[in-house]
């Protein structure tokens, strides 16, 4: 059995000998041109994007029209919509070492180990050398960078999230859109005693109801709070945190989000707000055709409008600034970027804004114009528009930015507390321990 | 005995099979107890950490116990479902006189569908807004104020993920005890109804004991494959709310997968094969020593 167990050992020390092995070879990620003759070859780009959406249709397209100049050349989308399917699909080829030409990732602390591994090309060079960098929006950028401003990841979307609302019900239960994120659990009380569900929610994918635990935060003491807190230099029991806290304890005491939410899906939720059954629904500007076109349910069409990220007294940022994500960035795989990767980036980037803007959404640069689609109502422009407007600071996803197994627990906890099963200070408690428990780990 | 050459193909047909299961089974398990001694995130460098993880894990980590102990509820109520269930449907199979098969294909279709649309079925069965097939049939029967959202309520939804699993392989087992009910002898059991048992001394003292070995097996596979449970919990509630329905083996997944501590996640896993090897020792135990006594 000794022996056994000895063999095996060795058996698994050279299997990760050999993993290593095969790791080898990176080449130097601020290197953003390199030389040599560009051979055709067949790339692939692991993405986490839907499959008949834009980015990929209109990439599939622009790499058809490289691979006529370039024949041998193919792009190869591998997508995996599903988040957490994606992320760990990504994490487990990251850990053997076998991550394609392009990837998608978010700016979370797992992609800044990448990119400090020399993983990742630096995607602040490389656009300045595509001299693109300038006509992204700086918020588009800035959602990508790393907490130390550091730029890994091209983003190919940009969106913006807004509390969308239904006036007619509403005016039923007689309150009005809320102007301070305080005012909504009394808004919820009003809708419920009016046999109204006052928010539609997607419980099932975790990340919406973790948006609302960044809001308070956000208003109350700005972007900064999260950069501390992940790092366990801010807490859930300061102000700011605890004014998170005990709001959602109180949006869940007055019943704000529809029965069962936990174990209601992202289709669930959006029927709700178009069938005209929940009141309110926070969501972003991808569904855009869905909730600001002829798309859209004819009971409620005329009845919906929205409003951005209500603000609060004494609020630390403004109203025009909230949660304006640009997607899943695409990283550049360093160590196997060569001179054809290089080539068909500067050829997709250059014409890729136009294609995407032409589908009427917001492209995550200012050098073209949104087509607003012929069968959009007039609520599709004022979103569109919002863009224009924003101001410098932006709210970002928590998911995003805690490190996965503290992401995980919040996501957990956040139920229960919105649920009831346990109480704020339960809840500050664990949090702030599984945030002093895991963050060094990863920030260190 | 079997001679020499028969002996030697034995052998050789015996050994590519053992190769399979060393290389896809024996391989694995080893190398999880090999990693449960270090800190891995997969791309950091590998940090002996000796028995930290194990220290943490029994001493330090609230979801694994919470975990381990939701695994035992899992593992009951799925036992009693497929076992219980088996044998009573089973028992009653064989006083039929017709209908049999119809009866048998019928508790064993569920076993042949996949998974995800099991889930997604009771997913939407145990819904409360839009009101799902279980709620409705309390509200029909007067049972209203029973309503309520079962995955959402931690009180119910560990129950409510378990019972798809039982549910779904009642059909199989009840095929299996079936078939060992049917091969009892029929003039023992008419010799102890002339001899004035009752039904229930004719199960206990006749049929049972004559099943004992089919029901060891079947109680073995349904033990270990129960330990084993992930894939129905995660799909419907991933392990939500908190972590009620969270099982060792949805936990050891998310910290490995999600959480990137393939460390940590292969202690969690060492555990799980020795609760394995533990709960079939224990099954075997027990009912040797009643077959004894």
């Amino acid at each position: 059995m000794k022996k056994l167990f000895r063999t095996a050992a060795v058996a698994a020390v050279t299997a990760l000998a050999l993993a290593g092995c095969g790791g080898g070879g990176v080449s130097s990620p601020s290197n953003v041109t390199p030389t040599g003759e560009i051979k055709a070859r067949e790339i692939s780009w692991l993405l986490s994007r839907p499959a008949d959406g834009a980015v990929i249709n209109i990439m599939k397209k622009l790499a058809e029209d490289y691979a006529k100049d370039h024949p041998g050349f193919s792009l190869n989308l591998i997508t995996t919509p599903d988040r957490p399917s994606y992320i760990q699909k990504l994490e487990t080829l990251a850990a053997a070492n076998k991550l394609p030409e392009l990837f998608d990732t978010d700016a979370t602390p797992f992609a800044q180990q990448l990119a400090k591994q020399g993983k990742m090309v630096d995607a602040e060079k490389l656009l300045k050398t595509l001299n693109v960098y300038d006509n992204y929006r700086p918020a588009a950028l800035d959602y990508q960078r790393f907490d130390d401003r550091s730029l890994y990841m091209i983003p190919f979307q940009f969106e913006l999230e807004f509390f969308w609302y239904n006036k007619a019900l509403l005016q039923k239960a007689g309150v009005a859109a809320p102007k301070s994120l305080d005012d909504i659990p009394a808004m919820c009380t009003s809708l419920r005693k009016a046999g109204i569900t006052p928010i539609a929610i997607d419980g099932q994918d975790q990340w919406p109801l973790e948006r609302y635990v960044a809001y308070q935060p956000f208003r109350e003491a700005g972007p900064d709070f999260i950069q501390k807190l992940k790092k366990g230099e801010a807490k859930f029991s300061d102000p700011a945190g605890q004014k998170s806290v005990e709001w959602l304890a109180a949006l869940g005491k007055a019943k704000c989000f529809q029965d069962g939410f936990s174990s209601q899906g992202y289709s669930d939720a959006q029927n709700q707000f178009t069938s005209g059954k929940a009141a309110m629904y926070n969501i972003g500007t991808w569904e855009l055709p869905s909730l600001a076109t002829d798309k859209l349910n004819p009971a409620v069409r005329g009845d919906i409008d929205f409003i951005t990220l209500p603000t609060t007294e004494g609020s630390a940022t403004a109203a025009n600034e909230f949660v304006s994500p640009s997607g899943i960035g695409m990283a550049v795989n360093a160590k196997t970027y060569d001179p054809l990767v290089s080539d068909f980036l500067k050829f997709a980037l250059g014409k890729y804004p136009a294609e995407y803007a032409a589908t009427g959404a917001l492209s995550p640069t200012t050098d073209v114009k949104t087509a607003i689609p012929a069968n959009a109502t007039p609520l599709y422009k004022k979103a569109v528009e919002k863009a224009e407007d924003l101001g410098d600071q932006q709210a970002m996803p928590w998911d995003t930015q805690l490190d996965p197994t503290t992401n995980g627990r919040l996501q957990q906890e956040l139920v229960l507390l919105v649920q009831g099963n346990i109480t704020p200070e339960q809840f500050t408690n664990t949090m702030d321990s599984t945030v002093a428990q895991n963050a060094p780990k990863f920030f260190k | 005995m079997l001679p020499n050459r028969s002996r030697l193909s034995v052998l050789v047909f015996l050994l590519p099979p053992l190769l399979l299961y060393g290389a896809a089974v024996l391989f694995p398990i080893l190398q999880s107890l090999f990693l449960s001694f270090f800190s891995w995130n997969g791309i950091s460098d590998m940090e002996f950490v000796g028995l930290a993880n194990y220290i943490r894990m029994f001493t330090a980590d609230d979801v694994f116990w919470r975990s381990f102990f939701n695994a035992l509820g899992y593992l009951t109520i799925c036992l009693v479902l497929q076992l219980g269930g088996a044998l009573v449907v089973a028992s009653l199979l064989t006083s039929l006189r017709r209908g049999r098969e119809l009866i048998k294909t019928l508790y064993l279709l569920p076993a042949v569908i996949s998974t995800v649309a099991i889930a997604f079925l009771f997913v939407r069965i145990y819904s409360i807004d839009p009101v799902g097939l279980l709620n409705q049939l309390l509200d029909w029967i007067g049972l209203g104020s029973l309503e309520r959202a079962w995955l959402s309520d931690v009180n119910t939804v560990l129950a409510a993920v378990s019972a798809p699993e039982g549910w779904r392989f009642t059909g199989l087992y009840m095929l299996i005890i079936y078939a060992a009910l049917i091969s009892v002898p029929k003039e023992l059991e008419e010799a102890a109804v002339l001899d004035g048992a009752s039904r229930w001394t004719l199960f206990t003292k006749i049929r049972f004991p004559h099943i004992r070995p089919v029901w060891i097996t079947t109680t073995i596979m349904a033990t270990t494959y129960g330990l084993r449970g992930f894939d129905i919990p995660y799909l419907m509630t991933n392990g939500g709310p908190g972590q009620s329905s969270e099982l060792l083996t949805t936990y050891m997944y998310k910290t490995a997968f999600t959480s990137t501590d393939f460390g940590y996640a292969s202690t969690n896993s060492v555990f799980i094969v020795i609760e394995c090897l533990v709960a079939v020792g224990l099954i075997l135990f027990m009912l040797k020593r009643k077959a004894e006594s």
